[in-house]
């Protein structure tokens, strides 16, 4: 058999970037303390000390705009 | 989500100046069922390769059932699935060029269709060989991020309805592919997943089948599309059921709990199949899938690309490390418990049918 087709990230282009890593390290850490919640989870990140891309504190729109971009 | 893209009879490329000897598409000769059981059933869909892999003007070539195929796409963007061998001299099709609606054998230049059909022998043209279609063709589709073929048994298989796994043909369901080769009998991926009780164990340090107990019983139900394998105690815990599906195509589907940390949405859903390259090797596919919807959706799809998909590799993984481990005649001489009552349940539906199928080649010569 010719090389073993073994690889692990089928679906993304290439590695997560420091931003996108840390936005789901963080996510990770408020959905382990059991906030499901869309509000629990926008004033997780900011109590993270997490802004949204564009400097400002998450609010839902913010959020739900960039989780639509990263999402896809 | 399904793309129908390329039907033919199965074997048709197969039936023109044969003796009505009933051998297996693509082998030229009977198959016992042994053999059937080890390099694959046929007569029904099997999942191929990944889409992507197949790009316009590509020629591909992938060993599936112990044969070697081609894959392209023909001008309008179709895939073709034709067998690796050129009716001429037998070179292999793959290594020859790309014409749009045709490949051209490199050897001397025959031009083969997607169905099969020789179109033109460019060093003896008028040759009786045009317009005869000898080369096998297999019907193809794609849906779910993936190529799938009818695999048949003899030229005279009919070909069956196409249908994709409900969980992979639902809206309201997100899923991701993924696509594996291991150097493993497909038969012993079969059985892993027919044992649940595994996940207890060989899991137990995974990010999502830590919970639950390492003891249980189980029980078969039947269902309209195949069984249920599950845990009469204990649900929603671990690796706790398993429903083996028989529609167009064999899957598995299953549902495993997510820790918390893996955000809203509930337990993740894995639909599973195996396609046998050879008798030793097979080329794997699941599809992971959350029902989940709006915000929701897009975060566990971000979540996935950027943690969940390696969390889910790794359990893969020891999934393949431990088949591949096992002798190939570790299904012989077991000692088999309660909690083997779905692999002994599967190896007979597996069993039954090669018996099936060996008999249609046998009566082919009588």
């Amino acid at each position: 058999m010719p090389e073993q087709y073994l690889e692990a990230n089928q679906s993304r282009v290439g590695p997560p970037n420091p931003y996108e890593l840390k936005l789901a390290g963080a996510l990770s850490e408020i959905f382990a303390s059991g906030s499901h919640e869309l509000p629990a989870i926008i004033s997780g990140l900011n109590n993270l000390g997490l802004n949204a891309p564009d400097g400002h504190p998450w609010d839902e729109t913010r959020f739900r705009s960039e989780m639509r971009r990263l999402g896809e | 989500m399904t793309t129908a893209t390329a039907s033919a009879p199965a074997g048709a490329g197969v039936r023109a100046g044969r003796a009505k000897t009933k051998t297996v598409v693509g082998t030229r000769r009977q198959l016992d069922a042994s053999e059937l059981a080890a390099t694959g059933l046929r007569d029904r869909w099997y999942p191929i390769y990944p889409s992507r892999f197949v790009g316009p003007g590509d020629m591909v070539k992938v060993r599936r059932l112990g044969v070697d195929w081609l894959l392209f796409r023909d001008a309008r963007g179709q895939i073709r699935m034709l067998e690796d061998r050129c009716p001429h001299r037998s070179a292999p099709l793959s290594v020859g060029q790309h014409l749009g609606d045709r490949v051209a054998c490199k050897y001397h230049g025959v031009q083969v269709n997607g169905d099969g059909t020789v179109v033109s022998v460019p060093g003896m043209p008028g040759c009786a060989l045009e317009g005869k279609t000898v080369t096998a063709s297999l019907a193809v589709e794609e849906g779910a991020d993936m190529i799938f073929a009818f695999m048949p048994l003899t030229e005279d298989s009919e070909v069956t309805e196409f249908k994709l796994p409900d969980r992979l043909d639902n809206p309201e369901v997100s899923w991701f592919s993924n696509y594996a080769e291991w150097n493993s009998p497909w038969r012993f991926y079969m059985d892993n997943v027919l044992d649940p009780m595994h996940g207890a164990f060989l899991h137990r340090d995974s990010h999502s089948m830590f919970g639950g107990d390492t003891s249980a019983r189980f029980r078969i139900r039947e269902t309209d599309r195949g069984f249920f394998f599950e845990k009469t105690d204990q649900r929603g815990k671990n690796f706790d059921w398993v429903e083996y599906c028989r529609e167009s195509m064999d899957y598995v589907d299953l549902e495993i709990p997510y820790a918390d940390s893996a955000g809203p949405g509930g337990s993740f859903g894995i639909v599973g199949m195996s396609t046998p390259i050879d008798a030793h090797t097979s080329a794997v596919f699941h599809w992971r899938t959350r029902t989940v919807s709006d915000w929701e959706r897009d975060v566990w799809r971000f979540m996935y690309k950027t943690t969940l998909e390696e969390k889910h590799w790794v359990v893969l993984e020891q999934d393949r490390e431990l088949l591949e481990a096992l002798a190939a005649d570790a299904d012989k001489d077991e000692h088999l418990y309660q909690h083997d009552l779905g692999v002994a349940r599967i190896r007979r539906v597996h069993d039954a049918d090669a018996q099936k199928q060996a008999a249609i080649l046998s009566e082919g010569i009588a």
